[in-house]
């Protein structure tokens, strides 16, 4: 169960499930890390992004907030909603952790939410 | 008859230097900078001059596969336009680390992620962490992720909760055809790399000249495919909620 003091914070976990019904391979990743690290008991909510379903709750979540990439986590607090695409820095935000994380990993997050930087 | 004058559009340049201006106006130079790749961005190295002089703030990304025509191309802007342009490094250890690991040209087996990640974006990430504001030379036509390229933008990749960034992309409504114009009306200083078929220039390794009617994009990875594509959310874009994406 999420902590008392993250009583007023909602965290929705949205990853996805490709056409072939296997989880994307950074999904599982972020998943993985999740557990390891004792974060999962924070996310009130995992939902699935079904490519094979336009119309499942990950992907109307994902429509809905103009994200194209998953896995993404939706932090409703106070009557503020952030989208964060990656995940190192929702950690370091949100979650308090992964302040240790390896700069190379979280420039790599930002790489890929937003690959136009490899232009710079 | 009354004569109705339909009022002249601004030109890319003057759109530009606009631009420019007010993003000199509303940050201290000390806490704004262009970010200079060693290409055709240079156009935006001029237009600044116009305005800034010799006080015009750049930095480079040196990622240590450069071109030897484009670190000479730098130090010919550095001369030409008398600024004091600030060359970037990457981190030595991460550098030692990643070739000791998987060698000098991994970004061929494992995709140019990894090493774009240690020797550019962690570099510029350091960069903005000083600054409240960039300047780049995107623009809309280098790649179908830019075809909504804004002018000002809030920078989501790089802002965090206490450090908000912004970015300019005064090109960002640029074509090709525009920029060239501009360097040759102007006699603009560019890299030679551009005589030799090359559109778009980065590292040495990843970068190829292109054919006449190839995007420039093709002439960078070309090696890599769709798959790199595998976290992409192809979902209908809906009119968005007022929500912050942090990134």
């Amino acid at each position: 169960m999420p902590s008392p003091d993250a009583a007023e914070r909602r965290i929705t976990f949205v990853k996805k499930v490709l056409a072939n019904g296997q989880p994307c391979a950074k999904c599982a990743d972020v998943e993985q890390r999740l557990r390891t690290s004792g974060h999962m008991a924070a996310i009130h909510r995992t939902v699935i992004a079904d490519e094979r379903d336009p119309d499942s709750e990950g992907m109307r979540i994902a429509a809905e907030h103009n994200v194209e990439l998953a896995p993404f986590f939706v932090v409703e607090e106070g009557g503020d909603t952030r989208i964060y695409t990656i995940y190192f820095r929702f950690a370091r935000e949100v979650l308090g952790s992964g302040g240790a994380a390896k700069p190379k990993r979280e420039a790599e997050e930002i790489l890929r939410a937003n690959p136009d930087l490899d232009l710079v | 008859m009354a004569q109705i004058s339909a009022q002249a559009l601004p030109s890319p340049a003057e759109e530009a230097r606009n631009v420019l201006i007010e993003a000199f106006e509303s940050f201290e130079t000390e806490r704004i900078a262009i970010s200079f790749s060693g290409a055709e961005d240079v156009v935006l190295i001029d237009l600044a001059a116009t305005i800034l002089g010799k006080d015009v703030p750049v930095f480079s990304l040196d990622t240590g596969r450069l071109h030897p025509e484009t670190y000479r191309f730098l130090e010919t802007v550095r001369d030409h336009y008398g600024i004091g342009l600030e060359v970037l490094a990457p981190d030595g250890a991460e550098v030692t680390r990643l070739v000791k690991e998987k060698g000098l040209f991994s970004f061929y087996r494992d995709g140019h992620g990894e090493c774009c990640a240690v020797r550019k974006i962690e570099p510029l990430r350091r960069k903005l962490g000083e600054l409240d504001a960039w300047i780049t030379g995107q623009r809309a036509d280098q790649s179908v992720t830019r075809a909504e390229l804004p002018t000002a933008q809030e920078d989501v990749a790089f802002s965090t909760g206490d450090h908000p960034i912004f970015k300019f992309n005064p090109l960002a409504n640029w074509t090709s055809a525009d920029v060239w114009d501009y360097i040759r009306a102007n006699d603009v200083p560019y890299n030679p790399l551009h005589d030799s078929g090359f559109l778009s220039i980065g590292c040495e390794p990843c970068t190829r000249p292109v054919g006449p009617h190839e995007h420039e994009r093709n002439g960078r990875w070309w090696w890599e495919n769709a798959t790199d594509k595998e976290c992409g959310l192809h979902a209908q874009n809906l009119a968005p909620r007022p929500v912050r994406i942090v990134a």
